[in-house]
């Protein structure tokens, strides 16, 4: 449990740079600004993806297709209940849910999508190993499996 | 692999002198052969009407996969199922240098007879055997597959 923790702790420390860097860069091109409350917000939703993606173990009997969607599911669910916790101390508008649903969905299905390719080029890598073993092995002193 | 017999009447000491440049799966099954160690699995028919009561050997080459399935170990071959009296960690440990690793809880596969693997568009990756059947390679075990597939490449 402990080493659980300190992994947690790891993904969000590296999701939160990575979210804030990329914030700040883009911020600095586009010329947008942001506020505490932005990077408040961003560290919050950094929390919820690295919780949601580490439970991946309890997922290990469903498709990793099916663990994505039910994962995403969890973590709307999860910003939902963020957005109406900050709702009770600040205004909401129907666009701003809309917005911070779209910011997260839209690199959730980026990342979703290199996963799935990285399935099936590790997948092609694989298979092409066990063919050279086959051939290896088949080769040497009339083994032949 | 270069084989030299010599044939000597008198001799009375038989032995076998094997030559080598790493210990590879090969060299270890040369091993078990002389030290009369040679794997060989007996199972009993799986189907209760080709049973008759007697053990059959089986050569760890011929089999596809081993299958776990209520407490009791099936093994897969192109002639037939078997069942065997043995647990899948035991059979796991005998048979790493014949290709067999473990995919899943119940799962243990013959590396040498994967004709294709491929993944689902469901991302559940499959081993297909070249007698039609197809086994899953679970994630938790995916660590320990890649780890098997490389140290097999550096042995071999």
């Amino acid at each position: 449990m402990k080493k659980y923790f300190s992994n947690l702790a790891l993904m969000i420390s590296i999701s939160y740079t990575m979210v804030s860097v990329s914030a700040t860069v883009c911020n600095i091109m586009l010329g947008g600004q942001t506020n505490n409350m932005n990077e408040l917000l961003m560290f919050a939703i950094c929390i919820i993806a690295s919780v949601v993606l580490s439970m991946h173990g309890l997922f290990d009997s469903v498709s990793p297709l099916l663990m994505m969607v039910i994962q995403y599911l969890v973590a709307c669910a999860l910003i939902a209940v963020l957005l109406l916790i900050i709702s009770r101390f600040d205004t909401i508008t129907p666009r701003g849910w809309f917005e911070l649903y779209r910011s997260f969905t839209i690199p959730y299905i980026i990342l979703a999508g290199i996963y799935y390719y990285s399935v099936f080029a590790d997948a092609r890598k694989k298979e092409s190993l066990i063919k050279d073993l086959q051939k290896q092995m088949g080769e040497s002193a009339g083994f032949k499996g | 692999m270069k084989l030299n017999l010599f044939e000597d009447k008198n001799i009375l000491d038989e032995h076998v002198d094997v030559y080598f440049s790493n210990m590879r799966p090969q060299i270890k099954q040369i091993m078990d052969i002389v030290k009369s160690e040679r794997i060989s699995l007996s199972g009993r028919p799986a189907d209760d009407d080709l049973d008759d009561g007697e053990e059959i050997l089986i050569d760890p080459k011929e089999v596809y996969y081993l299958d776990y399935v209520d407490r009791k170990l099936f093994m897969y071959t192109g002639n037939g199922v078997y069942r065997i009296m043995k647990t899948l960690a035991e059979c796991e440990e005998l048979l790493w240098n014949y290709g067999f690793v473990r995919v899943s809880k119940s799962n243990l596969i013959n590396i040498f007879k994967i004709k294709q693997l491929k993944p689902d568009l469901n991302m559940k990756v499959y081993a297909y055997f070249d007698n039609g059947e197809r086994i899953c390679v679970n994630r938790s075990y995916k660590k320990e597959f890649d780890q098997y597939l490389q140290k097999m490449r550096r042995m071999v």
